[in-house]
């Protein structure tokens, strides 16, 4: 769709070698010296300042348009070293970006240093908090008198205080390993079941930065995995991920 | 995904993967991470963060993202009491609570 000058604007998703092609379609390379970066015309109608900010709060947008903005940034990754931007980087005029890669030369040309040849694996663990309780032993016997209440709700407070805390050491103990087999990792914010939509906890919510296609790391998460399953406890991977993050000087480990 | 074009931004009929990667995972990667810019078109990058709020919030209450530990948010200035500010009063009202002989209430 060609649109009348003044009317768009030009979304960056990330930045890769000037050398890189893109495959066929309405994205450009903006070539600076050794770097380019990607970027799509959008309307200014959609992205323009106050445009966005209302749009943003549409939550369906802005899962159809994060959504396109990973997708875009997979398909380079398939091809190129790429250095994903977060959501939102717009620019009225070519030049603009131009100006913006001179710029962060040094910055960009270091981020693709770090993750060239290399790919981000996330990796989650899950609990079943009471199959984990379960696997402690047994549940302190039905109480008679008022003091055996007393005694076996201490207990249960105390039950629930070794699940979290079991489950913090295996969660810490399997990012450990899984960094053995890794450049760089990060343990992120776990998810709250609200956001997962599972009955299970979240325990760990790795990144790790691998070379190659990750193949040690996955052994490791299948021998994590094969460890803990009988008490309730599972990992799994997501991913391959643009390497979202390990780009910001600072991130990861 | 069969489509050869690559969609930018703006064209909404893009085939979605078979297994399309959980959305949650996809937000905190594209809107927590990734190169962080300040383009022509200024967007505050407190709306994007208090954007990323609403969606968590959206579908966990502020309470329950608390007791999860997401609380990041309190330390931003513009989505709270200015952090400091807060400790600074807290410090302040539990230093007269101790001179009055009362006890504050454990934080931790």
């Amino acid at each position: 769709m060609i649109a009348a000058p003044g009317t768009t604007a030009w979304y960056v998703y990330g930045v890769v070698d000037a050398s890189a092609s893109l495959p066929p379609g309405r994205l450009r390379l903006v070539e600076e010296g050794p770097l380019a970066a990607v970027a799509g015309a959008v309307p200014l109608s959609e992205f323009g300042e106050e445009a966005l900010a209302e749009r943003l709060n549409d939550r369906r947008w802005l899962e159809v348009h994060v959504r396109e903005h990973e997708e875009v940034l997979q398909r380079l990754a398939a091809g190129s070293t790429v250095v994903p931007f977060r959501f939102g980087a717009i620019y009225r005029q070519l030049d603009d970006v131009a100006a913006m890669l001179q710029e962060r030369r040094a910055d960009f040309t270091a981020a693709l240093a770090r993750v060239r040849g290399r790919i981000e694996v996330g990796v989650k663990g899950w609990a079943d908090r009471e199959q984990v309780s379960a696997s402690l032993g047994d549940a302190p016997p039905q109480a008679a008198s008022g003091r055996a209440y007393l005694e076996r709700r201490l207990t249960e407070r105390q039950r629930v205080e070794q699940v979290a805390a079991l489950l913090a050491d295996i969660a810490g103990d399997a990012h450990a390993r899984l960094l053995r087999h890794a450049d760089e990792g990060v343990a992120n914010r776990t998810q709250p079941p609200e956001l997962t939509g599972r009955a299970e906890s979240m325990i760990l919510n790795g990144a790790y930065l691998v070379g190659g296609d990750g193949a040690e790391l996955a052994a490791e998460v299948a021998a994590l995995e094969a460890e803990h399953r009988g008490r309730g406890v599972s990992f799994e991977t997501t991913g391959p991920w643009p390497p979202h993050n390990f780009v910001e000087p600072g991130e990861g480990s | 995904m069969s489509s050869n074009e690559l969609a930018g931004v703006g064209g909404l009929t893009q085939p979605r993967p078979t297994n399309p990667a959980q959305l949650a995972d996809v937000l905190e990667r594209v809107l927590d991470k990734g190169i962080v810019i300040a383009g022509d078109i200024k967007i505050d990058l407190l709306d994007i963060e208090l954007l990323t709020v609403r969606i968590r919030l959206l579908v966990a209450s502020a309470d329950k993202a608390k007791e999860m530990g997401i609380n990041w948010w309190e330390g931003d200035p513009f989505l709270s009491l200015n952090g400091r500010d807060r400790r600074g009063l807290e410090g302040r009202l539990r230093r007269l609570e101790a001179a009055a002989g009362l006890d504050g209430e454990d934080e931790e």
